[in-house]
């Protein structure tokens, strides 16, 4: 992907903002989902509002390590726009009769887990991890989801919301691959061993011990719903393509590390990898509830609400 | 000089009433004469005025003071509202007061022992700039009403000509901008505010008619305002909305209320509240060390500032937000007990995501919502003009300040700007101080400008006009110093322009810009005398 003029994206981001009232949450189209539908729909649609979380709060991570003014503003913007598109998923779910009164859908372990990663440790990485992890789960999760859920339904409002998501998700995109790219500039034995001293970091591993898990998790559930696995893989691929366009973001040993480890995915064949990350998502299970801490405040500010 | 001094003394003993009736009229009678002839010569707009002062804020008043105890008469206040006080007559938000003690924040020639709390209140500073106007018989200098629109210079006969808005020209030997640089509100720059239907108030503008009882109220701007404003809104509203851009250094504010004991010791002792600004003066320098330069203090500063507010707010989401990530002194330092602990009651919330527009109910932030609101307070500060002037100042050959200052403005010792001699800017370039009371400052400008302003009279000049490469060596050194400075270590505030020039601090302890301010060296202007012919 090309470099991308951050203050003319910063200002494109500005003009194309949109709010929940904008949409006509009550137009005709929710008697399109059939009743087979329904409880796949939703155990779907909370999964994608936490991953909407998840980019969330990569993005104010991020937002702090920034190295200019310019894009410490758009991830600050970009942080506002992941909640955004997690409200508008549950207003989604609140059209379609699958919230109660205030109720805000509970993320799966895996998810938890990431996001409690996230909440404790991500505003101590540095951007060159954020700035990989974030585009490979933008891409992967996202994008491999948001196709599913328009193939299979067929709502216009659902259309309507997610032609709105899509459009703030390709600039989420592109910002995220030119960053990919502006670290992977430099000396390679500067890279190589800033990678190597990050990769060592206990908070990083510990990381990696929930993340493995939450794509393995979410490449099930994805089947569970009827989505072929190799959608999810042709969307990773996406990032292998995209990260990999120019000299500059295959410097970067971070995106080597994510593309490897997005072939480890994609082969099912490959035991050392699957086994033991299998067992991990089956070990999650029987994590106790009361083990986990209380989940952040920042959960609590997610509304289908369009007013406040 | 001596006999202002006696009669203040005399009067301070007495009944504030009849200490004003006094005053006045021991003035009234000394200068009846002169002003009826003044006023003729008004009239005909004849009377050229030894010194115009633009504003009767602090600045104003004490030059004023200072002028006439220096034997200089002749000079009149135009002042643009109906009322004495400036920012302080304006700012009248509630909960508005002084983040310096009063002590400290007052005139060292106008002591006042009866300061309610160790930090006034806005109420009680406007009421201290009255008797500043009373007790030193200020009223019959002050033209009310007079907006200036345009200054410009007269160089053939050396005078400075002020329009008024009134279409009245009024001419000075010398001029006074004590217009302030916290003169005139700023709003900020949000897509679809004349959309808003509700309404608007400026913490500048405060209006005192609307009721926000029950109300539902969004506060734009967590400034030095906004923590004043919000801990009082949040007692009377149903919904307190704080829209927060930067969260800003948050310290404790040690305000008591002040005994009845200390107001006497202070009355009958003067030396005692001396004594007690004086130390207040000396710790206030100390934090130059921690606000001003990056040091080990500014650590501990910062060390500080993040245990009170985790002391104030349990919440680690809450605290991430209102944790500033630049330098403790690079923007304004905030003083609050109260500001955390309002944020957190149940009627209120922290908004921290950008805002994307304002709609006719409200306010839309970026993550999709419309924070619908009776009423929208803007807590967003002053234009403080770093590149700009309040009105066209025209100085010799008609050249215009704000276009040389375009690029960040700059002067002589703050005070000065060459080629437009003989005016005197209270609070210009570089003169801000970070650490210690404004008014500390306030008096070394009053007394540079009055002894400008005397040289000017004693030598009968028509100009006294800094040399431009004496600005220019002075100001290079000022931007060297504040180089190395925390307002210049990448954050971005008001003591800056756009392009990160900062026109407004000054780079040292208030000692030394009493230092600079003491030195009068007439080498460094050209002087000009009145031709004798003319």
């Amino acid at each position: 992907m090309p470099q991308l003029d951050l203050e003319k994206t910063l200002r494109r981001i500005k003009e194309n903002q949109w709010a929940l009232a904008d949409i006509d949450w009550d137009a005709p189209g929710r008697e399109m989902i059939t009743e087979e539908q329904w409880p796949k729909l939703k155990a779907f649609m909370a999964d994608l509002t936490w991953i909407e979380h998840i980019g969330a709060r990569g993005f104010a991570a991020m937002a702090k390590k920034a190295p200019n003014d310019t894009l410490r503003e758009i991830y600050t913007w970009f942080h506002a726009e992941e909640q955004r598109h997690a409200n508008a998923e549950l207003a989604l779910m609140q059209r379609w009769g699958m919230l109660e009164d205030g109720e805000i859908p509970e993320p799966n372990i895996n998810l938890r887990l990431t996001i409690e990663w996230l909440d404790k440790y991500s505003d101590d990485m540095p951007l060159s991890v954020l700035g990989s992890v974030i585009p490979m789960l933008e891409v992967t999760l996202d994008g491999a989801l948001c196709k599913f859920l328009l193939d299979e339904v067929k709502d216009p409002v659902c259309h309507e919301v997610f032609k709105k998501i899509n459009s703030d998700e390709a600039r989420h995109l592109g910002v995220d691959f030119h960053v990919l790219e502006m670290m992977g500039h430099g000396p390679m034995y500067r890279l190589a061993l800033e990678s190597i001293a990050t990769a060592i970091n206990p908070k990083l591993l510990l990381g990696v011990a929930v993340y493995f898990p939450l794509l393995n998790r979410m490449r099930d559930n994805i089947v569970t719903m009827g989505l072929k696995e190799e959608k999810l893989y042709e969307a990773m691929a996406k990032f292998e393509k995209y990260g990999g366009e120019t000299p500059e973001g295959r410097r970067n040993p971070w995106y080597q590390i994510m593309r490897l480890h997005g072939k480890w995915v994609i082969d099912r064949k490959n035991r050392f990898y699957h086994a033991p990350v299998d067992a991990a998502v089956k070990a999650s299970n029987y994590i106790p509830k009361s083990w986990l801490p209380a989940v952040p405040s920042w959960v609590n500010k997610l509304t289908w609400h369009t007013t406040a | 000089m001596t006999t202002e001094k006696t009669t203040r003394a005399q009067a301070l003993k007495a009944e504030p009433k009849s200490r004003t009736t006094a005053r006045t009229s021991a003035t009234t009678s000394a200068t009846a004469g002169t002003a009826t002839r003044r006023k003729a010569a008004e009239k005909s707009g004849e009377h050229v005025y030894d010194t115009l002062i633009i504003g009767a804020g602090f600045a104003g008043l004490g030059t004023a003071i200072k002028l006439r105890e220096a034997g200089v008469h002749n000079i009149a206040i135009l002042e643009r509202a109906a009322e004495v006080g400036g920012t302080w007559r304006d700012n009248q938000y509630p909960g508005a007061a002084c983040d310096i003690p009063s002590n400290l924040y007052s005139f060292s020639f106008a002591p006042n022992p009866n300061w309610s709390r160790s930090y006034s209140g806005s109420k009680e500073i406007l009421g201290y700039v009255h008797s500043l106007v009373n007790d030193f018989g200020l009223g019959s200098l002050i033209q009310y009403q007079q907006n200036v629109s345009r200054v410009e210079f007269e160089e053939a006969q050396g005078i400075w000509m002020i329009h008024t808005d009134n279409g009245k020209v009024w001419k000075g030997k010398a001029v006074i901008m004590a217009s302030g640089p916290l003169a005139n509100a700023s709003f900020p720059n949000i897509r679809g505010l004349e959309n808003y239907k509700g309404k608007k108030i400026h913490s500048a503008q405060w209006d005192h008619e609307y009721d926000f009882t029950g109300k539902r109220v969004a506060v734009i701007g967590t400034g030095a305002s906004a923590i004043q404003i919000i801990p009082e809104l949040v007692k009377k509203v149903d919904v307190l909305k704080v829209f927060q851009r930067t969260p800003a250094w948050v310290m404790p504010r040690p305000d008591f209320s002040t005994s009845d004991l200390s107001k006497k010791v202070f009355a009958k002792l003067p030396f005692t509240q001396k004594a007690v600004r004086e130390a207040l003066y000396w710790a206030h320098e100390s934090m130059a060390l921690a606000v001003i330069w990056s040091s080990p203090v500014t650590r501990l500063g910062e060390r500080l500032g993040q245990a009170f507010l985790k002391s104030q707010v349990p919440d680690p989401w809450m605290r991430r937000q209102l944790k500033p990530d630049y330098k403790l002194g690079c923007k304004r330092i905030l003083v609050s007990n109260d500001y955390y602990p309002a944020l957190q009651k149940e009627n209120c919330e922290l908004i921290t995501w950008p805002i994307a527009n304002i709609v006719e109910k409200g306010i839309r932030t970026s993550e999709g919502i419309e924070h619908r609101v009776d009423c929208i307070v803007f807590a967003t500060g002053f234009d403080v003009p770093k590149s700009g002037t309040p009105y066209p100042i025209h100085g010799v050959g008609g050249r215009e300040l704000a276009k040389e200052w375009q690029r960040g403005a700059q002067a002589y010792k703050s005070i000065n700007v060459s080629g437009y001699p003989n005016l005197y800017i209270m609070f210009g370039p570089n003169s801000g101080p970070g650490h210690n009371s404004a008014l500390v400052y306030m008096e070394q400008q009053i007394a540079y400008a009055v002894k400008g302003i005397r040289t000017i009279l004693d030598s009968n000049l028509k100009m006294l006009d800094v040399k431009p490469d004496v600005q220019a060596k002075h100001n290079a050194n000022i931007q060297k110093r504040l180089a190395k400075t925390n307002w210049n270590s990448g954050c971005k505030s008001w003591y800056l322009t756009e392009d990160g020039f900062n026109a407004t601090m000054f780079p040292g302890f208030a000692t030394q810009y009493a230092a600079q301010m003491g030195q009068f060296d007439l080498k460094a202007y050209r002087q000009v005398p009145v031709e004798v012919n003319a």
